[in-house]
């Protein structure tokens, strides 16, 4: 297995015994378990968890091996050389009937009202090994609390979560995993004894960003989830394979729909190690209601007089035809462009950039809705960073691990979950360095909180140090020190307010790991100096080696991000592509191309009149929302797709309705650039349709066909995807332009936008489960801060940049303690990016108390 | 100063040389530093640190032939060996004083009235295995031992017995004095460890055994009270000596705690291979049962060990004689039954402690210690059916050997020894519904 804990014991690589007279070799630190599973032997269990620690607690594993006096228990005991186990014998079967027994003893049997039933381990294993009846005389234990009116003992533990402790088997999986897996303690064991029951931790719910895997891993019905119980019985759906929509590593899942309602009851994982490890973020496994929630967009509208009417697909597309073809002739088709969503399956987003280039002989589009200023072309540093390549799974086996500039937990929650691994089940060093406190820190070895506005100074401090300490052997390593200032490393750690002693330790870390992981994130892509810190970080890799000996890459973010650079979606692809498109296409349009904030600035000047928008809301997400409205109000004519109405719907001539990738067949990219098949699970509720049959649909009016066939298309893509986007690494050393930060007077605080850990985007506000978490805005602050503010928890409070205000309830933050806010920018009913401004590095705010 | 009021043999030990756990232990003075040294204290200490080797101190246990007095009898030297000696991890040294068993309570007397001595045998422990922070893991309710070692400690900082540098030697040793969970199951290695450190105190299935990953994964040795009390002497007087007590093969003394139906309940110092006999009815020591009445049985070594009949107390307490009598030497708490205790009633209360302790982990414990407990209520209470002693028997079986920590064997193997012993009386209960013996004696 590839995460076993103990490695290091030496000798040969792999032990052989025999099981129930067969001879299996396994590699040394396999389980008895293990082993026999690896030859199809089965052996009952229940505490047992490919992803959690062993821990021998419920006893249904036992093998007989000879030379031990007593039954074993398979899943703990390490297979060795020449032990001969059986699985079967009578003694094995009496210890596991005795161990079923005891299980029972107070177990409810309350199969036929259990939710569990039909996909219960315990239900199984007594049909296939149980007695058929009770030695057990007396009344069963029953939990009671005071507050119970009914004789079940339902207990609803978390906001998606039911706990009946009559029917737990005190496996301990949910705890294990709480903690091993997540670093979570909002679940716990209480009491001793055969009263030892589950529960929510003393004033707390069960509301961490991972807690549907509690449920999902519970072998009976002691953990159910409100969005599945009691709706349907397990064998009457059926399961889609499926990847998430809403990560960038592109979690895989299963949905569990019925086909006549045409209905999603729930998702569960679908294990692969490479990705997930079967593990889901609750945002992965509730999201599912961003399609089946009942506020779906159900027509095509149109404006009419101002107003927005329903309409019919003909009408619609006729008037798109009309209006398109207007802006065309009148001001050419360069004056048209569009903006598509990031997490669009690879068919619709190349759909998307074929239409607009061929149709239009348009080069204005992009698939970057919430960063400011992103660079349109590849020839700069921070995009060579962003296209290295990088595996979810190299994580693990990494011994240093540095996660910079981003904040796991919000943005990457699965490799939050791997970086957690590393170090609990290989001891790797993890360091983590940004501008404010975060979660990833409880595993570190060192949390580096530099100065806001500082990110390129640590970097660059980070090779001072190993230059001052002589710690890499790079060979032109003397040249770096022109090229950054400051140039000792006393002063950059001065500057960014980390102690130097610290960041040697960092520094030596970095020359010593044999395989280093280095993670940059959100906070490097949002930035709008991003070009200036990615240039400190090609330096950094070039004075360690990281990439030779490791991975490095600043992440992508949503789930088909690294699809639209693959296929081409932004204005300026990287040449290579260029090339192939070129080919493809017999000819590429050699028109102006904008990235969005130069579409935007370029509607608001009406030199842009027609635009097209898939699956985006700039509205919502862009900074400086009057700017984007005001941009977008200036246009001649807007079309937008979405699956709701939207704050971007709202200002469009004609609204679309969007199939939600549950909805259709679709490809996509993660983020190490794996490709991933999602099936279609449900058909397109109400009028909706898939993305790349609106393009099509909307190319034949102007009677331009995008593809002869679908299979054209996908050969197209195939051959898109085949061209290595990977950008090489700068020659030297570079230049590390010194940043120019606006202070404004009067706004102390710097404010960072971020997801709530269950949220993303701006979708998930319509999945229930995932409003039951968290359902408003807030704005999260270090206690320290609050209190110089004189404000608590749940104070209303005013936050205000000089461009704009909104009224948000306090957090205290368990993390924080710098002066920093958060504010998560997923709910309408607080737009925090109308606080925002374009340019700014950083965002200033300052807030007060609202009187009541 | 407080003394919990207990008997010792205090006296015994101040005129009889061999007998050097008890030799202060009703000075009540020894608790202070200066005295302690006065005594002699802490010399044991200097030698070992100031003039041999790590190596050697485990040598000279090992050779002392000193065994575990926590209940499990592990040769001491032998398990101090175990911690791996490349490892670059910090090594740990745990003094197990969570002292819960019931009829146990010697810990206690020497954390109260000689806690020095335990800070000295800790410290020549830590040094033996290369630790520089060890832990004294005190049972929640012992409040005064809990304040005893905790003074003691600042007295032995400001003596530089503790703390950096010691004697010149550029050896730095700390002392943590935790006060434990409150639970039974903590005295258990490693729930202990798991408590120690911020967790809900459950076993851990071994291996990996605590020497190589215990305390927060670092190689641990715990080790009880009085095993670490003894090895100053061990130290200072030598291995060979400390051979000359006891027997050929359990070298050395034990504290006995005497409890149940006797008429001097206390804690005695005696060599191993004493006779449990002459432990119950010599004057200097139980003096008799009281009442005079008859001994229905007694449990040797703390209520995890088997029975002993009436008829088989002609029998010398150490390791091996137990274990040829059937029975185990444990924690060396001597509990005595006189012919009016109901054993039904006995087992009662010893699986009622079980089911209550147990610490929830696995399946058998957990859910037999309360199956067992409440057929047993049953029968008790009169409700026994026929083929309940068989039921017993099974779900006994079903549990023994077959859990994770041995809090599981030692539920059951008393109530297997009692079945063994007086299965008339149990068969008893069951036809007649009421107790063979006339009275429910409350034991005090
Ligand atoms: C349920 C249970 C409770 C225990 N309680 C104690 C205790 O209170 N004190 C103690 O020293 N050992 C106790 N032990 C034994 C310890 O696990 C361990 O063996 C002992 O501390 C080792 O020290 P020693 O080698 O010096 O005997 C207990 C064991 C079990 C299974
Ligand atoms: S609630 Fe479920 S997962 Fe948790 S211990 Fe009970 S049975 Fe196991
Ligand atoms: S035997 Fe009992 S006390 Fe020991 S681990 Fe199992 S349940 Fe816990
Ligand atoms: S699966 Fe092995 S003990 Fe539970």
């Amino acid at each position: 297995m590839a995460d076993k804990q103990n490695p290091e014991t030496g000798g040969q690589a792999t032990v052989t015994l025999t099981i129930d007279g067969l001879t299996v070799t396994v590699p040394r630190g396999y389980t008895v378990l293990e082993a026999a599973r690896s030859i199809g032997i089965n052996i009952p269990t229940f505490c047992w968890h490919p992803k959690l620690k062993p821990v021998g607690a419920c006893r249904i594993c036992y093998v007989e091996i000879e030379k031990f006096p007593k039954l074993q228990v398979s899943c703990a005991t390490v297979a060795m050389d020449g032990m001969v186990v059986h699985t079967n014998t009578d003694q094995v079967k009496n210890g596991r009937r005795a161990v079923l027994e005891f299980i029972l003893l107070n177990h409810p049997l309350d199969c036929p009202t259990c939710d569990k039933g039909g996909e219960c381990d315990l239900q199984n294993l007594t049909f296939a090994h149980g007695l058929d009846d009770s030695r057990f005389a007396f009344q069963k234990y029953r939990f009671v609390d005071d507050d119970m009116t009914t004789t079940f003992d339902d207990k609803r533990i978390g906001p998606e979560i039911i706990l009946n402790r009559n029917r737990c088997i005190l496996c301990y999986k949910c705890v294990r995993a709480n903690k091993e897996a997540f670093g979570e303690y909002d679940l716990g064991a209480y009491e001793r004894g055969n009263i030892t029951e589950i529960n929510a931790a003393p004033g707390r719910q069960v509301a961490n960003p991972f807690s549907g895997n509690l449920v999902e891993i519970c072998p009976v019905g002691a953990l159910t989830n409100t969005d599945w119980r009691y709706k349907i019985r397990v064998w009457l759906t059926k399961t889609t394979p499926s990847i998430c929509n809403f990560s960038s590593s592109g979690t895989n899942i299963l949905f569990y729909k019925e086909d006549h309602k045409n209905k999603i009851y729930r998702v569960t994982s679908r294990r692969n190690d490479d990705i997930d490890d079967g593990w889901l973020a609750d945002i992965t496994r509730y999201s599912y209601q961003v399609i089946t929630s009942d506020e779906r967009l159900i027509k095509p509208l149109i404006k009419k007089e101002g107003k927005q009417v329903p309409a019919t697909w003909e009408e619609a597309l006729e008037v798109i035809k009309k209006r398109l073809n207007e802006i065309k002739d009148k001001k050419g088709g360069v004056c048209i462009g569009g903006l598509a969503s990031p997490s669009l399956d690879n068919a619709s987003l190349y759909s998307f950039a074929k239409f607009l280039r061929r149709t239009f002989n348009s080069n204005k589009l992009d698939y970057r809705q919430d960063y400011r200023m992103l660079p349109k072309d590849t020839a700069n540093n921070y995009s060579i960073l962003a296209s290295q390549p990088f595996k979810i799974a190299g994580i693990d086996d990494s011994d240093v691990i540095v996660t910079f500039a981003t904040d796991l937990l919000r943005e990457h929650q699965n490799e939050y979950l791997r970086v957690r691994k590393a170090f609990n089940f290989k001891k790797a060093r993890i360091f983590v360095a940004n501008p404010y406190a975060v979660k990833t820190a409880d595993v570190a070895e060192l949390e580096m909180v530099y100065k806001v506005g500082t990110d390129e100074i640590f970097i660059n401090a980070v090779c001072l140090a190993a230059l001052e300490e002589n710690l890499v052997a790079c060979p032109d390593r003397a040249d770096l020190k022109k090229k950054i200032k400051p140039s000792s490393l006393k002063d950059a750690a001065e500057q960014c307010g980390v102690a130097p002693e610290t960041i040697k330790i960092m520094a030596r870390a970095l020359a010593e790991g044999k395989k280093v992981t280095f993670i940059a994130g959100e906070l490097l892509t949002r930035c709008r100096d991003r070009e200036i810190i990615a240039s400190a970080l090609c330096n950094l890799n070039r004075l360690f080696g990281l990439n030779r000996k490791g991975q490095i890459a600043v992440l992508a973010r949503y789930a088909n991000s690294m699809g639209a650079v693959k296929l081409g979606i932004s204005p300026e692809p990287v040449p290579a592509l260029k090339k192939e498109l070129e080919k493809i296409w017999s000819g590429l349009p050699d028109t102006e191309a904008y990235n969005t904030d130069t579409m935007l600035v370029h509607m608001k000047k009406e030199e842009i009149n027609g635009f097209i928008i898939m699956g985006a809301n700039p509205v919502m997400l862009y900074p400086d929302r009057e700017f984007v409205k005001e941009s977008l109000e200036k246009l001649d004519f807007l079309v937008v797709c979405d699956l709701y109405e939207t704050e971007t719907t709202a200002l469009a001539d004609v609204v679309l309705p969007l199939a939600g990738w549950a909805e259709y067949a679709g490809d996509y990219i993660n983020l190490e650039g794996c490709r991933q098949h999602a099936e279609q699970a449900l058909k397109p509720r109400f009028e909706a349709y898939p993305g790349y049959e609106i393009l099509e649909m909307i190319a034949d009016k102007f009677e331009k066909k995008l593809f002869s066939s679908t299979e054209e298309r996908e050969s197209e893509i195939d051959r898109l995807l085949k061209v290595d986007t990977t950008l090489p690494w700068p020659d030297g050393f570079v230049e590390v332009k010194t940043a120019e930060i606006e202070i404004e007077k009067d706004y102390p605080l710097a404010l960072f936008l971020c997801d709530d850990p269950h949220h993303c985007g701006h979708l998930t506000e319509k999945a229930n489960s995932l409003v039951n978490f968290c359902g408003e805005a807030y704005i999260e602050m270090a206690e320290e801060q609050a209190r110089a503010y004189n404000l608590n928890e749940g104070d209303s409070v005013r936050l205000e940049s000089p461009i704009g205000k909104i009224i948000v309830p306090l957090k205290i933050s368990e993390h924080l303690d710098n002066q920093v806010v958060l504010v998560p920018r997923n709910f309408t009913s607080h737009p925090v990016t109308s606080l925002l401004m374009r340019k700014r590095r950083i965002d200033w705010v300052r807030i007060s108390k609202v009187a009541e | 100063m407080f003394y919990s009021p207990v008997i010792t043999n205090a006296a015994e030990a101040v005129k009889n040389e061999k007998l050097h756990l008890f030799r202060f232990v009703e000075d009540s003075e020894q608790v202070k530093i200066g005295t302690y040294e006065a005594h002699g204290g802490y010399q044991a200490w200097k030698k070992a640190l100031t003039s041999m080797q790590p190596a050697q101190i485990v040598e000279e246990v090992k050779k002392s032939g000193l065994r575990g007095r926590g209940g499990a009898g592990f040769p001491t030297g032998m398990k101090w060996s175990f911690i791996p000696k490349d490892s670059p991890k910090p090594r740990y040294l745990i003094c197990n004083a969570d002292e819960s068993e019931p009829g146990t309570c010697k810990d206690r007397v020497l954390m109260e009235r000689d806690p020095h001595a335990v800070i000295e045998g800790m410290a020549i422990a830590a040094y033996a295995i290369g630790c520089h922070r060890m832990f004294i893991y005190i049972r929640g309710e012992f409040n005064h031992s809990i304040i005893r070692l905790e003074t003691a400690v600042k007295e032995a900082y400001a003596h530089k017995h503790l703390g950096k540098n010691i004697y010149g030697t550029g050896y730095d040793l700390d002392m943590v004095v935790h006060s434990g969970g409150g639970a039974y199951i903590c005295g258990e290695e490693t729930a202990l460890l798991n408590s120690l450190e911020g967790e809900r105190g459950m076993s851990r299935i071994r291996p990996p055994f605590p020497a190589i990953e215990g305390l927060y994964a670092c190689p641990t040795i715990v080790n009880n009270v009085e095993t670490l009390a003894s090895v100053p002497h061990i130290i200072n007087r030598g291995a060979d000596w400390y051979r000359t007590l006891g027997t050929e093969k359990s070298s050395g003394t034990k504290i006995f705690s005497l409890s149940g139906h006797v008429k001097r309940p206390g804690n005695y110092e005696v060599e191993l291979g004493f006779n449990l006999k002459k432990l119950i009815y010599d004057p200097a020591y139980g003096g008799g049962i009281l009442g005079d009445k008859k001994i229905k049985g007694v449990i040797p070594g703390g209520s995890s060990t088997p029975f002993l009949k009436a008829d088989m107390l002609d029998v010398n307490l150490d390791y091996e004689s137990l274990a040829q009598a059937g029975s185990m030497l444990g924690s060396g708490a001597v509990i005595v039954f006189h012919e009016d205790t109901c054993i039904v009633w006995v087992i009662l209360k010893l699986i009622h402690f079980y089911r209550h302790e147990s610490c929830g982990k696995c399946t058998p414990c957990r859910e037999g210690t309360g199956w067992l407990e409440q057929i047993i209520g049953r029968i008790e209470a009169g409700g026994g059916k026929p083929g309940d002693i068989e039921l017993i028997e099974d779900v006994c079986g079903n549990i023994l050997g077959r859990t994770i920590c041995p809090l599981g064997d030692a539920a059951v193997m008393p109530i297997q020894s009692a079945i063994k012993h007086w299965r008339d009386e149990w068969q008893f209960h069951i036809d007649n519904k009421k107790c063979m013996v006339k009275t429910n004696f409350e034991f005090r």
